[in-house]
């Protein structure tokens, strides 16, 4: 592949992935955002953070052997973990660990 | 927030952005894209995602336009999180430049949970963010280098983040006031899953969360 094509490529993604992240912040740098939008800010995080958990399992093979058993393991132990010991890092820590050795060697 | 507990809040991401980074660098060495293709990219664009979209786009030949409509329609959600960052970054200075860069899933989950001083807390998101970054471009060069020949088996180390978000999808659950939107989103995620074409999950799902936010506001507020 010719550099000139590569660099092309890679200036115009930058561009592209920094606009979806600015588009907000340059709307909102003249304008007071509404109270509609406050309330859009205070609550769609809780909502993006639980569809990012359904988004990371989109390619679960739900239908066929091993029918998504360890990912409902793994997302299980987190929750469980999570709730019991409030301490992020051992709950995605243990959870992982539970994942990577079931997928490796039990499932 | 010293150091130290900005590296150790970073590690989840740590433990997801290096070997999916090392994956993005592997793929690019097997086009057989220079290296330092794989740096460029990640300190430039620094969108996971994304990068292996570009990748699949190179392969094709697809046309630099192309190349810049596809991420922005994919990178899109991120508008999303700008939205929730509005307040927070308005007294910043003008690193705050950095920080929309940076804006990735992880960086947006990590910032929104955090759970800093609001004196320090510009200096602790540019480390945040920062660090992450760093991660991403670890492991995407040393992929591009040395992934077909490193031993390590690594496979489902990735699920950290999944469990990094559902981690967060309980902190975030714990701390807001209405707790209606989480179960809502619960569903939608849930059938974004099963119904939606799996490249526009993400986008379809968000947009349809934020619409029912909007139209049931009153709903959402009433009750608890």
């Amino acid at each position: 592949m010719e550099s000139s094509y590569l660099i092309g490529g890679i200036i115009m993604a930058m561009c592209a992935t920094y606009a979806t992240r600015v588009i907000p912040f340059i709307w909102f740098r003249t304008r007071e955002p509404s109270p509609l939008i406050k309330y859009i800010e205070l609550n769609m995080p809780v909502m993006i953070m639980v569809i990012l958990v359904f988004y990371a399992l989109k390619d679960v093979k739900w239908e066929i052997y091993p029918y998504g058993l360890a990912e409902i393991i793994g997302v299980s132990v987190a929750i469980g973990l999570h709730v019991k010991f409030k301490n992020a890092l051992l709950s995605i820590f243990i959870a992982t660990l539970v994942y990577m050795v079931l997928i490796q060697k039990i499932l | 927030m010293n150091f130290l507990a900005l590296v150790k809040l970073t590690i989840p991401v740590m433990m997801g952005y290096i070997p999916l980074g090392m994956a993005f660098g592997l793929l690019l060495s097997k086009l057989l894209i220079p290296w330092y293709y794989a740096l460029f990219m990640s300190m430039f664009i620094f969108a996971g995602s994304g990068q292996f979209l570009i990748l699949t786009l190179f392969a094709s030949q697809a046309t630099i336009l192309e190349i810049g409509i596809a991420t922005f329609l994919l990178n899109l959600r991120h508008t999303f999180y700008g939205l929730s960052m509005i307040s927070t970054f308005k007294e910043f200075s003008w690193k705050k430049h950095y920080l929309i860069f940076g804006l990735t899933d992880e960086t947006f989950a990590l910032l929104k949970t955090s759970e800093v001083p609001e004196a320090n807390r510009e200096k602790a998101y540019l480390w945040i963010t920062f660090l992450n970054q760093c991660y991403w471009i670890v492991g995407s060069v040393v992929g591009a280098i040395l992934g077909n020949i490193l031993p390590f088996n690594y496979e489902g180390i990735e699920f950290s983040l999944t469990a990094l978000f559902v981690v967060l999808s309980i902190e975030l659950y714990k701390k807001n006031k209405l707790h209606k939107p989480f179960f809502v989103s619960l569903i939608i995620g849930f059938l974004g899953m099963l119904v939606f074409p799996p490249q526009k999950m993400l986008i379809l799902s968000l947009c349809l969360a934020a619409f029912v936010l909007i139209v049931f506001k009153r709903s959402m507020e009433s009750g608890k």
